[in-house]
């Protein structure tokens, strides 16, 4: 296995291009760098290519042309057996949640330590301090049914802290949640990335985007039209430029 | 992969089974009638194999001498018997003196009929051989009717040759037996994990996103497939049981258990069909699941 060697930096796309089987162009020489602790906003219309990136960054998908590093792993020529480890350093957000509804919160959470093996009663201690910081301490026991939208967000976003990843990948976090869920659910990403994981969102949202003002970069037709810091959802205070950012 | 998750497969494997009954069910069904046969073939097998054994333990090749032979020919026949051990099991010649006796002893009390009987003149010099195997019939007879003295050699062959292709008939109807039923139960298999996929869809992708490997997601799948195989084991097996011991009560309610022509009971088959319905079944199940599981999971 090559291994990046480029320092603190998390992911790095260099001159990426997807087709997929049926034809479709998904993305087409894309390239961005993200470092470690960064917090990065994608965002781009429907069939732009941003839940291509995301497949790329989870190994879902490999790069028809290009290189991916994902905390050093090379997503373009890597094994299959790795696949799992790469993940396990990745905290996974979704739009539905995606709790497992024959388990409870406690269990929810837990599933993902128990799957890279970690002691019981560490792992107790673990899921204990991540309900205390997604603020669901007295619902370990609930089911998710129980629960309203925001909360089962907060169970998924536990559940992506468990196994302290480096990275949270959130797709369309706050896409079933009212404006106000989804400012403190934001708020919740925003006190994550404080503490040092690097936080990786596609949205729709634009108040959102507008309102936190961090990197953001716009995916048109499967190419990087925008790649700004400190920006907002539509062009505005910093002047666009393309394939640049951080890089 | 830690104990604590090994073990969590295995339960899920065991709620895999109950989340789709009908489904579980169905698999159980295919299995089961497979095994039904199977065992039904073993059972065939190993009475065969008991009756042959029976009959090969008769005297089942008779060499007469003549009547005017020499001791030397006779001496020469009792040399090549007890040199050929891979054949041969055991052999014993009787005297015309001893040949009389024991055929006054058969007529029991009608035996006085012989007193005056010349047994030097009308009996001649025999030997009883018993074979290693039944299918050794064949070459030992060839041999000893071209020694010179021996008049006639008179065999079981036709029954053993009868049971010899029997076993050959049984054992390759065994195998297709075996080879369809067993495509068609990794046809069930293959459903019953699918829809077990489907119903675990959700959690199957959460375990991918999350770093679970591909054995740790395909784990309770295999345990659901051996669970399964192992009920229908247990199943054919009880079923077996009690068809094959009201079988045996009918037809050796009026048989001499000592008989050649006695079949096993099922007692003395029973760990037997067990063991082999319990290997099969889990074998069958484990491996129908996983190479199902392969197709439909892939991290």
């Amino acid at each position: 296995m090559t291994v990046d060697q480029g320092g603190r930096r998390l992911i790095r796309f260099d001159n990426v291009h997807k087709t997929y089987k049926t034809g479709t162009d998904a993305l087409r020489g894309v390239s961005f760098k993200v470092e470690d602790g960064e917090f990065l906003f994608i965002i781009g219309k429907s069939g732009s290519g941003k839940s291509t990136i995301i497949k790329l960054i989870t190994r879902e998908e490999k790069p028809t042309q290009g290189f991916v590093f994902v905390d050093r792993f090379p997503i373009s020529n890597m094994q299959r057996s790795l696949i799992p480890v790469l993940r396990r350093h990745i905290g996974m957000i979704f739009q539905d949640f995606r709790l497992i509804e024959s388990k409870n919160v406690f269990e929810n959470i837990a599933f993902a330590g128990e799957l890279v093996g970690m002691p019981r009663k560490k792992l107790i201690q673990t899921v204990d301090i991540v309900l205390s910081v997604v603020g669901l301490r007295n619902k370990a026991a609930a089911m998710p049914q129980e629960l309203s939208g925001g909360e089962q967000q907060r169970v998924a976003i536990a559940r992506a802290m468990v196994n302290d990843p480096k990275l949270i990948l959130a797709d369309e976090p706050t896409g079933n949640l009212d404006p106000q869920t989804s400012e403190s659910i934001m708020a919740l990403l925003e006190e994550i990335n404080r503490n040092g994981t690097t936080v990786v969102i596609c949205t729709h949202d634009s108040n959102l985007v507008d309102r936190m003002k961090k990197r953001v970069i716009e995916i048109e037709a499967g190419c990087i039209i925008r790649d700004d810091m400190d920006s907002g959802y539509t062009v505005c205070a910093v002047a666009p430029h393309i394939e640049g950012g951080k890089s | 992969m830690s104990i604590r998750a090994f073990f969590n497969s295995i339960r899920e494997g065991f709620q895999g089974m109950l989340r789709h009954p009908l489904v579980t069910l169905a698999s159980i069904s295919t299995i089961l009638l497979m095994l039904l046969i199977m065992s039904m073939f073993i059972i065939f097998s190993a009475d065969a194999r008991h009756i042959m054994k029976n009959v090969g333990q008769q005297p089942p090749i008779e060499v007469y001498m003549k009547l005017n032979g020499s001791e030397e020919e006779r001496a020469a026949i009792t040399k090549y018997l007890s040199e050929d051990k891979e054949q041969v099991l055991f052999f014993e010649a009787a005297t015309p003196e001893q040949n009389y006796n024991q055929f006054k002893t058969n007529l029991g009390s009608s035996s006085s009929i012989l007193d005056d009987f010349d047994y030097n003149t009308y009996l001649p010099y025999t030997y009883r051989v018993q074979l290693v195997k039944p299918s050794f019939a064949g070459d030992v007879v060839m041999h000893l009717e071209a020694f010179p003295g021996v008049n006639k050699v008179m065999q079981e062959q036709q029954v053993m040759i009868f049971l010899t292709k029997a076993m050959n008939w049984v054992n390759v109807g065994t195998a297709s037996a075996f080879a369809v039923l067993f495509l068609i139960s990794l046809f069930i298999i293959s459903n019953m994990v699918r829809i077990s996929v489907y119903s675990r869809a959700t959690e199957i992708s959460i375990m991918k996103y999350i770093g679970a490997t591909n054995a740790y997601i395909r784990l309770p799948f295999v345990v659901e497939g051996a669970m399964v195989g192992l009920i229908s084991a247990v199943c054919a097996w009880g079923i077996t049981y009690l068809a094959y011991s009201k079988i045996f009560s009918m037809l050796m309610s009026k048989v001499d258990p000592g008989s050649f022509y006695s079949i096993l009971p099922m007692h003395s088959l029973s760990t037997l069909v067990l063991l082999v319905c319990a290997f099969s079944g889990v074998l069958i199940g484990a491996f129908g699941s996983g190479v199902s599981v392969r197709k439909y999971i892939q991290v």
